[in-house]
């Protein structure tokens, strides 16, 4: 067996559930490490997760790398390897491979205003990127979040979200699709957070990370606002088999040749605009 | 440029000399007017006029169901250990068609992140390619994307030259096989008579669609909205054929199996198809390419449009297989046609 | 089959209804796979092997043929009701399989020339599939089953992970076969509307596909002229063959249950 099969792309590096915790019906979260050395990730990224003799899937991280030594994914319980995956507790051992993936342009990011929009699964990779902005806080302008989720139950990372709502140095806001008897905030489209935002277009970056359905009237928002085209990222969900933009799972239908895995999953709005789907 | 001879009626030792060094594949028939690579050991088994097999030689370079892993799960630490199936063959009588697709996958598979699994396998084929001197039939459009001429992508070539084969070798490990099989060198009346072939072959072969093959880019730039989509997606049965016959599809799909024990098991690769109904599909529910016409219109992007873009060169090789093989008379030379005509 | 001491195993019990326990001889044929599976689990009842009944819950109640009559009908729901995870497999099971070409007449008219004058002593009613009866866990379809798939699916049952049936067509196997189409012989196959699954077991050794796995879930309609054009068939013989298997299934397009 040579060298270069042993430590090819595929090689599934190990690594060990430090803690978990179920977050909503249908998502759990793991803290994980892996065996040889801390993955070297940024905001934006994903890794694909191998339960071995299951299988395996593309999963976003959602902790920042400023936090360091282990990293964090939030998994829906939508598919074969993350059904099987939420079954796992603390010990557990899994195949890691990446982590793959065009990150956010933080450093471009650098000196502007921040706009960050999640709905429902979304705000895990945006987490990722939210914590890494907390941690570099002074290296922006004003930041405001945007959550959208279905009902107050769904709502992912409550305790964190608490805090980000006591902080003096970004605006939050949140919203449900449809309330519930002890939910005293808003309810009605994240789109409907957009207007009372105020925005200096020219310095501003906003990140949209949500359902496929969200996007299109998230970015007429903000496009009406004037945000320029390419200081509108987004974060595409596709099928992924391989991360190395081999396999073809994850092509976007649009005429030039984008690999969600290699070329994304961050986009400018400018670069995918004409795709087909979002 | 180096040339041997070999007499037609020599071949028989020569494929028999040759699987005693390595295991041959070569076209064979498999009635109906259909053929098939398969393994040979003499000449006789050996098709020398074939249309293009049912899948291309592309199932020797990435097999159809690859084992890349071996895992072990009895104990609380998964062991696993990466795997490379591959042995020394030689593949025979390869068209210039399919010479051409090997060299798309040794692309696509050697741009970074590498695959060594393919790439390390890629070191273990022999190729000797094979002239065609004709159409093989109406569905080839070769000429269009410049594949009727051998473009390098072999060991050794041969071109038919009436009763003997003419063997232009590109490599030296070529060169040592046909020394140690003693065939003489091709003398210059020879090589007059190859050059004689090949102009009497531009009379032949020619573009085949009556469209700019260098418009073709342009076209799709400006076709993602085109009718002519739809059309086949009316069609189209989404079963993967013209895909699986492909010589430069290269589209996979990874899964574990286990064992019987349970605690065993393997890591697969195996062809993929994205014509198949959940290809585009994420475990979510959403299906980012429902559409068949969509599916189809994505198949004609990857051969026409991004691959120029990317590694410029056509990944279609002109061999004809998808339109052989579409039981519902979708046609690549008509759909060229269409989108060419639509865009005027 | 010698009794087995009660052990910390999978109870898994075999059951049969309507159909020609062809399925179940493929199981008795799986050879040195089925010592291994016998390692894995304990069966409890298996009417074709052994005599013993069991009185307790199954892990795995694994099922073969149709539901035709009310009997069947109460012996399946109590089935179910023992069992942790039940397994349709077998293509009457699965679909219907050849038992639906029943529901091609009426009722009564095909009680009457299978049972003569007293056909209503003879209790039937149209043929169903099992998961139009109860739910059903995990299919295996074909007739008969093909067995790797069959251990596929009991792996992961005992598992507790999902088996997805391949929503493809046949000819997507066929193809990687190197099979000459059976088209190009000039005789119409159901493979392009037939899941896959089977590894095109059929056409590898000579036979058409006789769409025993059952329709693809979006069968291709249009492309069904184009192929009846180009190899100039008659409509009605592709329909034939589809109805073959396939009669409980359109019941079910139609909406019933």
């Amino acid at each position: 067996m040579t060298e270069e099969i042993k430590n090819s792309n595929w090689k599934l590096r190990k690594g060990r559930i430090i803690d978990s915790k179920q977050m909503t019906a249908a998502e759990k979260w793991f803290d994980i490490q892996l065996e040889d050395s801390a993955l070297d990730y940024e905001p934006g990224q994903f890794v694909q997760v191998e339960l071995f003799g299951v299988g395996e899937a593309p999963i976003s991280i959602c902790s920042s790398p400023t936090k360091r030594g282990s990293f964090e994914l939030t998994v829906r319980a939508a598919g074969r390897l993350t059904k099987a995956m939420h079954a796992l507790d603390k010990g557990a051992w899994l195949g890691i491979r990446g982590p793959f993936g065009k990150p956010f342009p933080v450093r471009l990011m650098t000196g502007n205003d921040l706009l960050f929009v999640a709905g429902g699964l979304g705000i895990a990779p945006l987490r990722s990127l939210i914590n890494y902005v907390m941690a570099n806080r002074r290296e922006f302008g004003k930041v405001d979040i945007l959550l959208g989720c279905k009902t107050p139950a769904d709502m992912l990372f409550g305790d964190e979200i608490a805090t980000w709502q006591k902080r003096m140095d970004i605006n939050f806001s949140c919203t449900v699709d449809r309330s519930a008897p002890d939910w005293h905030g808003n309810v009605g489209l994240i789109t409907s957070l957009i207007p009372g935002v105020s925005i200096n277009p020219q310095k501003t970056f906003a990140v949209v990370v949500g359902p496929p359905v969200m996007y299109k009237f998230v970015i007429a928002e903000l496009l009406k606002k004037g945000i320029p085209e390419r200081q509108i990222i987004l974060s595409l969900e596709r099928h992924m088999k391989c991360g190395m933009g081999k396999c073809g799972h994850c092509q976007i239908d649009h005429p030039k040749n984008y690999y969600c895995c290699k070329d994304g999953p961050t986009f400018t709005y400018e670069e995918v605009k004409d795709a087909k789907k979002l | 440029m180096n040339y041997h001879i070999l007499n037609k009626d020599g071949l028989d030792g020569f494929i028999k000399e040759l699987s005693k060094q390595m295991k041959v594949y070569a076209p064979v028939s498999r009635g109906h007017g259909n053929f098939a690579f398969e393994e040979v050991s003499s000449g006789a088994q050996v098709a020398l006029k074939y249309i293009p097999t049912i899948l291309p030689p592309k199932k020797y370079l990435m097999p159809q169901r690859e084992t890349m892993l071996e895992f072990d799960i009895k104990g609380e630490r998964p062991e696993d250990t990466a795997l490379l199936e591959a042995e020394e063959i030689a593949l025979f009588g390869v068209h210039t068609c399919d010479l051409a697709g090997i060299q798309c996958l040794n692309m696509v598979f050697s741009e970074r992140p590498r695959d060594y699994n393919y790439l390390l396998r890629k070191e273990k084929v022999f190729i000797i390619g094979l002239e065609c001197n004709a159409y093989c039939d109406e569905h080839a459009s070769c000429a269009l994307v410049g594949n009727q001429l051998p473009n390098g992508g072999y060991d050794l070539f041969f071109t038919e030259l009436g009763e003997r084969f003419i063997i232009h070798v590109n490599t030296q490990k070529g060169e040592d096989l046909l020394e140690g099989m003693g065939l003489p060198k091709a003398l210059p009346a020879d090589i007059s008579e190859l050059a004689r072939a090949r102009e009497g072959k531009k009379s032949v072969f020619k573009n085949e669609i009556g469209v700019e093959p260098g418009k073709l880019p342009e076209i799709f730039e400006k076709a993602m909205n085109s009718k002519v989509w739809e059309e086949l997606g009316k069609r189209c049965i989404s079963c993967g054929n013209c895909t699986n016959v492909c010589p430069t599809c290269y589209c996979f799909d990874m899964a574990d199996t286990v064992n019987l024990d349970l605690k065993t098991g393997v890591r697969t690769r195996t062809w993929d198809s994205c014509q198949f109904e959940t290809f585009a599909a994420v475990s979510g529910g959403e299906n980012f390419r429902p559409e068949r016409a969509a599916r189809q219109r994505h198949r004609f992007y990857r051969k026409f449009k991004f691959s120029p873009d990317k590694f410029y060169r056509f990944f279609c090789t002109g061999c004809g297989r998808c339109t052989r093989t579409c039981m519902a008379k979708i046609n690549l030379k008509e759909t060229l046609r269409a989108l060419a005509a639509e865009s005027k | 089959m010698t009794k087995k001491n009660v052990s910390n195993k999978p109870k898994a019990a075999f059951f049969d209804f309507a159909c020609c326990e062809g399925c179940q001889l493929q199981v008795a044929n799986l050879g040195e796979a089925l010592l291994d599976i016998l390692g894995a689990i304990d069966v409890v009842e298996f009417r074709e092997v052994m005599s013993e009944k069991w009185d307790k819950d199954y892990d795995v109640a694994i099922v073969e043929g149709s539901i035709t009559d009310h009997h069947a009908e109460e012996r399946i729901k109590k089935i179910r009701a023992r069992s942790r995870v039940l397994i349709a497999y077998g293509a009457c099971a699965a679909i219907g399989g050849v038992n639906g070409m029943k529901n091609s007449f009426d009722l009564d008219e095909i009680r009457r020339s299978v049972y003569g004058k007293d056909y209503k002593l003879f209790d039937s009613t149209p043929t169903r599939a099992i998961h139009q009866v109860v739910k059903v866990d995990y299919t295996v379809n074909g007739c008969p089953v093909y067995p790797p798939e069959l251990l596929e699916v009991i792996k992961c049952a005992l598992r507790g992970l999902a088996y997805t049936v391949p929503d493809k067509p046949v000819c997507s196997e066929c193809k990687l076969n190197e099979n000459v189409c059976m088209y190009e012989r000039g005789v119409a196959c159901l493979g392009p509307w037939t899941k896959a699954g089977c590894n095109s077991w059929c056409v590898n050794n000579g036979n058409i596909c006789y769409g025993c796995r059952g329709l693809v879930s979006r069968p291709a309609s249009g492309a069904a002229e184009e192929v009846i054009m180009k190899y100039n068939l008659k409509p009605e013989l592709i329909k034939n063959k589809f109805d073959m298997y396939n009669k409980c299934g359109e019941a079910e397009a139609k909406g019933g249950k």
